[in-house]
């Protein structure tokens, strides 16, 4: 099991490497969807580590999203820091911004829902009013694209998908690590009961907290990934409810409880919302996502990955009894 | 500037009463059934959109548009308890991630037959000054107050006298007890899922009537309703009437002393505060913190 799974995540790698951009490159506007796509599924990747590590649910996740593309952007055009490292300090900025929600984490369930929600509001308002810093409501144009590093231009389609897909597989090593590690058993006991936990001498509040910062980190850096890749930001883009909608859907289509599920459900999600419904609906064409996300929660909770899993190892099952 | 002063704290008072009918059905759901319904806000902007149709469609005053809006709102609120109801497992989690897809649907469902455009009652009666000595406010803006008061005392009443009432308030209080005496739990939380639609029916047409709606307000009244609902603590109309126009003055006097920009932002940081020095409430004394 553990050999075919590492098959299965370097064939996967290889093509994610080596066959997208070379079937794909040539055709600008799918690749900067693909691009798109991946932006999301990191954001989606971050949101699951909170809520499957964590067990939180998180509405706030725009607000990191945000605050990682402006500081990225404005560490850059105003400071003039280098674009990779002010990537960084995006994610960092983030984590930042998540200190400040770390009170809310003494409130459970629909309570922490919902003051994470009330922060993501809070953060938007800041982004337009605080305009001497962030440029208002006009928001800050000419942000410095991706660097050209050993002649390769990482601002082209291509490069900004090798990096966007690097920054996806870094999260995922570290989320997989996370979860390995005896955090994670932690994390893995606290989901059956904080307080049994707790009893044992796990400081349930600080790992909880830790995961916020962790995954706040991982939006951010998307965040301002985006920033350089598109080279604009306003506010209202910036902290959309799309940096929510689009995430949770995906996580919960891929299955929110495993590491490659959500950003899967991301390309699924958003090729096809694209693609297929922005083309038959072209304002409002999120209610479908919204019916997507409804349906699953009713009829597969844990996403369709593991559905499909199951249906394939049922099949491989009973061709082994056909055999024996 | 006391006159100014005045004229806001009389201004928050008077939008406290939508307000607080928003936060009490918020309050009911979460009271039978544990759950949050993250959709509550985007009911009550279904039903100010349904007033707009009346008004612009059929030539009629948005108070004509009440029937309507308490017929198709309460249904869809009861729609949304069958959806909710059939979450097998992990109920908070799944609640507030299917709520939230719900009020996705709805929004988007508004945008696509209303439009994004933002629309505001053209009735001139509605929007006339009405004046009590010094303070002055729209006509609309008095008589949806006294609406809004005049349903909170019918509620209270319901709920302690009416065999429903009670009963919302048994399952609220313990709902393995209120089963052994004899109450259908699903059919209590049916009851104020449908109540919480009725509130949110008269909320939304009150919403239009004096103020101006857009399809992503949606999100914004169910976080104003939450916030009330924790400055109020769970469990006492009067304390959450009293929030709610604590809410209402607050962002009234952001409003006057510093910019209307900054109405929502208001909020939000008096619920902070309340969460960190009062994490309980002001009145209540359920407990929140884990």
């Amino acid at each position: 099991m553990k050999t075919t799974a590492w098959i299965r995540n370097t064939l996967l790698l290889a093509a994610a490497y080596v066959a997208v951009p070379l079937a794909l490159g040539g055709n600008q506007y799918v690749m900067s969807m693909v691009v798109a796509a991946l932006v999301i599924g990191g954001v989606a990747l971050s949101w699951a580590l909170l809520g499957n590590l964590g067990g939180m649910v998180s509405f706030g996740h725009s607000a990191f999203f945000g605050v990682g593309a402006y500081v990225s952007a404005l560490t850059t055009v105003k400071l003039g820091v280098p674009v990779l490292p002010a990537m960084l300090l995006g994610g960092a900025g983030a984590a930042a911004a998540a200190v400040i929600m770390l009170p809310v984490l003494r409130l459970r369930g629909p309570y922490f829902a919902l003051a994470i929600l009330a922060y993501a509001h809070i953060f938007r308002i800041l982004a337009t009013e605080w305009s001497s810093v962030t440029g208002g409501a006009g928001g800050v144009a000419h942000i410095p694209a991706l660097p050209t590093v050993f002649g390769f231009e990482l601002a082209s389609k291509s490069g900004a998908y090798l990096v966007v897909l690097t920054l996806v597989v870094l999260c995922a090593l570290a989320y997989s690590r996370i979860r390995a590690s005896h955090y994670g058993l932690a994390l893995r006991a606290m989901h059956d009961s904080e307080d049994a936990t707790r009893v044992v001498g796990v400081n349930s509040t600080l790992l909880k907290g830790l995961m916020l910062l962790v995954s706040a980190f991982m939006a951010g850096l998307f965040g301002a990934f985006n920033a350089h890749y598109i080279n604009f930001l306003e506010p209202d883009y910036a902290f959309s409810g799309l940096w929510v909608t689009l995430p949770i859907v995906a996580a919960i289509f891929g299955g929110y409880r495993t590491i490659l599920g959500p950003v899967l459900g991301a390309v699924v999600v958003y090729l096809v919302d694209q693609l297929v419904f922005k083309s038959l609906i072209p304002t409002g064409h999120q209610l479908v996502l919204g019916l997507l996300l409804v349906a699953m929660i009713v009829f597969s909770p844990n996403g369709l990955l593991p559905l499909l899993l199951k249906a394939l190892r049922r099949k491989e099952a009973g061709k082994e009894k056909q055999h024996a | 500037m006391t006159e100014l002063i005045a004229q806001a704290l009389y201004s928050g008072l008077l939008q406290g009463g939508s307000y607080a009918l928003i936060a009490l059905g918020l309050a009911l759901v979460f009271g039978t059934m544990k759950v949050i319904n993250l959709a509550h806000g985007e009911l009550v902007l279904l039903a100010a959109y349904i007033a707009y149709s009346v008004e612009s469609g059929l030539g009629l005053g948005p108070m004509f548009a009440i029937p309507i809006a308490l017929v198709i709102v309460s249904l869809t609120s009861v729609g949304v308890y069958a959806i909710i109801s059939r979450i097998k497992k992990d109920r908070e989690i799944n609640s507030l991630i299917l709520t939230y897809g719900i009020g996705v649907i709805l929004t988007n469902f508004i945008l696509l037959v209303w439009k994004a455009d933002i629309r505001s009652t053209s009735s001139s009666w509605l929007q006339e000054g009405f004046e009590v000595g010094p303070l002055f406010s729209m006509r609309s803006e008095v008589i949806f107050f006294g609406v809004s008061l005049v349903l909170m005392a019918a509620l209270w009443r319901w709920l302690s006298t009416s065999w429903y009432g009670r009963a919302v308030r048994a399952v609220a209080s313990n709902r393995d007890a209120a089963k052994l005496m004899g109450i259908d739990p699903r059919r209590t939380e049916i009851v104020s899922f449908l109540v919480a639609g009725i509130l949110a029916a008269f909320a939304g047409v009150a919403l239009f009537s004096y103020g101006v709606i857009q399809p992503a307000y949606g999100s914004a009244l169910t976080v104003k309703a939450f916030i009330i609902t924790v400055l109020a603590g769970i469990g006492s109309i009067p304390g959450v009437l009293l929030a709610a126009v604590l809410l209402g003055v607050c962002e009234a006097l952001t409003v006057t002393l510093a910019s209307s920009a900054l109405q929502e932002l208001s909020g939000m940081v008096l619920f902070l505060l309340v969460l960190f020095i009062l994490p309980n409430g002001l009145f209540g004394a359920a407990r929140r913190r884990g």
